[in-house]
């Protein structure tokens, strides 16, 4: 399937569903989006403080240790796997020459729409 | 029908009538009429020993039905159905024969009630399910394959003369609770641990199931390392080895995850995941971990099931999985994005999701019984498992970069067993209730406290951010076209080259021998012929008239010896 952009690609051939996400397409939509997860976080940070945390281990009850051990631990998480990937990544023919490859798909299945306007 | 029919009989006579009828929608409509039926039978069977048959001196107990085995059944026959539904368009009958040979033996297996009953359907399942792999009919496929049946061979084997040596220790072959200690113990616990994926035994996993079809993917995804897991449960509850077995599971394979391009990739590897928090639930060995263990094998079946769906209508509809080669679908696919965000919810853990309600159960297990350092790992891993299946892959696939690609919605059928699947991740997470009625003990715990819902959107969000972070300061590793090393390069490389190396080494040696020898021969030959030859020193002195002369001479005594005498 082509992989370049459509150049005359028609949003209004898409469906109904795919048209109502279309605000995505435009960034200070998606910088909003990333605005309501700081102020979410925040919010999810102080709620901490604000109800009696029932919990088993000390630990647990050092405030925000939920938010803080999830953000610490991804962020080290991709850091190792960035890091790993320097000795183990291999070009993708490197067992075999079409270990990856998928077949080729018969086109009915595929069933291509034409959205060029 | 007569109670306590076995169950997996059902599944094989349907894949035998699967050939009376005409390919199309008779097939199909069979392939989800078996598992009704199962489902059906399963769910109204009473406890207890229902059907035996004795083969060669040996008693086989067929359908051993307790509570245990009930759930693992019940949600084999529902994986099965939703399976068969989302492969409602396949006409290939080699799929659908290995569909539901492979699903009856895995029920089978479920109710087996001794180790040789088990063993045959533990084949049984090795055996149906590597034509899902080879059905693609790729190259690649047929090698993955090849390597799958062997492994999966392998275990059986392993599991075979673990009954053996078991029946010779304690005179029993019934599958129960057993202790490690003996070799044979050992034996079995291994062959479950290779069907297990347990760490550096798990790389089987992550090569067959990125090369199998869309359809077969889905089905392969929710059996073999199931029964794996019940069969840990069922023989091994309390082998304290199993809990830091299970939390190196959960932890190494997100490491992977985050790095591996192939979508479905990326889900073996997190399917890996989850059953090691299964396993540390089995080594706990609580009835509280226990419990926890059968129902996130249950809710996994199914986001598991929905996850590999939604990222095979993406793979059926463009032809690849990539995440290198993807993005942007959420435009054309958008109900596809739903039911896999449903999935990536699910098996993230969000309240109100599937996940939160089973995952729980193990967590707090952990801590009860003291294992902090466990827990720590779960924690970790949780949070992991959100960052890469809950994130990167409806992310990856459906918004990131516009990678051009317009495909059609998903057809029907798919979008239905999508649709049914995310619905009951749903159902499930919001009311667990009916779940933790069939658990195989009573259940007292409460999912939905303040703390527990506090706390586990913190550790989530926190995530998310720390995902977002990453992605906009750009140290986020992008999608490659690339393969990563992993416990596999150790028989797909490093050995074959061992085994090359150690030939040549052999050959050389072997050669040069040959050669020293040959020459000695040849110098043997040659002084030989300087001595004897025409041009000899010895043929100088003598000739041939004399030899002629001297056995005339010698012929003629001999007559004159044998005249006289």
């Amino acid at each position: 399937m082509a992989k370049v952009k459509p150049s005359n690609d028609d949003p209004t051939r898409y469906p109904a569903l795919g048209r109502s996400l279309l605000f995505l397409e435009k960034k200070e939509n998606v910088d909003r989006v990333v605005y309501g997860l700081y102020i979410l976080c925040a919010g999810l940070f102080v709620a901490d403080f604000i109800y009696y945390k029932h919990v088993y281990l000390g630990i647990e009850e050092f405030p925000g240790f939920y938010a803080l051990y999830g953000f610490v631990m991804c962020a080290m998480l991709v850091i190792c796997a960035k890091a790993m990937r320097l000795v183990l990544k291999r070009p993708e023919s490197y067992y075999a020459p079409d270990d990856v490859e998928s077949e080729d798909y018969p086109e009915e299945q595929l069933e291509r729409v034409d959205n060029d306007g | 029908m007569a109670e306590g029919f076995p169950i997996a009989f059902l599944f094989f006579a349907g894949a035998a009538l699967l050939f009376a009828l005409p390919k199309g929608k008779a097939r199909a409509a069979l392939l989800l009429a078996v598992p009704i039926i199962a489902g059906l039978m399963v769910w109204s069977l009473p406890e207890g020993n229902l059907w035996s048959a004795r083969l060669i001196g040996i008693e086989l107990e067929f359908m051993r039905v307790d509570r245990l085995s009930r759930i693992f059944a019940l949600i084999f026959t529902l994986a099965a159905f939703l399976g068969n539904l989302y492969a409602w368009h396949v006409k290939d009958t080699v799929q659908q024969v290995a569909a539901l040979v492979y699903a009856g033996s895995a029920i089978g297996a479920v109710f087996a009630g001794d180790l040789i009953t088990l063993f045959l359907y533990w084949e049984g399942t090795a055996i149906a399910s590597v034509f899902l792999i080879w059905a693609r009919r790729t190259e690649g496929a047929y090698h993955t394959g090849m390597r799958y049946l062997i492994v999966q061979i392998g275990s059986g084997v392993l599991l075979l003369a673990g009954a053996a040596l078991y029946h010779r220790e304690t005179g029993s072959l019934e599958f129960q609770a057993m202790t490690l200690g003996s070799l044979g113990t050992w034996l079995i616990f291994i062959a479950f641990g290779i069907k297990c994926a347990f760490p550096l035994l798990h790389n089987w996993l992550q090569d067959a199931y990125p090369a199998a079809t869309v359809t077969g993917t889905v089905i392969l995804s929710a059996f073999t390392t199931k029964l794996a897991v019940y069969s840990l449960a069922r023989g091994f509850p309390g082998t304290e080895i199993l809990v830091y077995i299970g939390a190196i599971m959960t932890l190494f394979p997100i490491f992977y995850a985050v790095i591996e391009n192939d979508l479905r990739r990326v889900l073996a590897y997190s399917l890996n995941n989850q059953l090691g928090f299964m396993v540390v639930g089995v080594g706990i060995g609580t009835e509280l971990s226990l419990n926890g263990t059968a129902s996130h094998a249950f809710a996994h079946i199914l986001y598991k099931a929905l996850l590999f769906m939604s990222v095979g209508a993406v793979l059926f509809r463009t032809g690849t999985a990539k995440g290198s080669e993807l993005g942007g679908l959420y435009k054309t696919m958008p109900l596809t994005m739903i039911f896999c965000v449903v999935g990536a919810a699910s098996i993230s853990a969000f309240p109100l999701f599937s996940g939160f309600i089973s995952k729980s159960l193990i967590l707090s297990a952990a801590t009860h019984d003291g294992y902090y350092v466990v827990w720590a790992i779960l924690l970790f891993a949780s949070a992991g498992v959100f960052h890469h299946s809950g994130i990167k892959i409806p992310y990856f696939a459906f918004f990131a970069h516009d990678s051009g690609l317009r495909p059609k919605e998903a057809p029907t059928h798919m979008l239905l067993a999508m649709g049914i699947t995310a619905f009951l991740c749903i159902a499930i997470g919001a009311f667990p209730a009916p779940l933790y009625a069939i658990l195989p003990y009573e259940v007292d715990y409460v999912p939905y406290t303040t703390t527990h819902v506090v706390t586990q959107l913190q550790l989530l969000f926190f995530s998310a951010l720390a995902f977002t972070v990453l992605m906009r300061t750009g140290i986020y590793p992008p999608e490659l076209k690339s393969v990563n090393l992993d416990a596999d390069w150790t028989y797909r490389r490093f050995l074959p080259d061992l085994i090359g190396r150690l030939s040549g080494l052999i050959a050389r040696f072997w050669g040069a021998k040959m050669r020293f020898w040959l020459r000695r021969r040849d110098q043997i030959v040659s002084r030989l012929f300087q001595e004897y030859g025409p041009e000899g020193r010895v043929a100088q002195s003598i000739t041939t008239g004399s030899m002629v002369l001297w056995i005339a001479v010698f012929l003629g005594i001999t007559l004159i010896v044998n005249f006289v005498s």
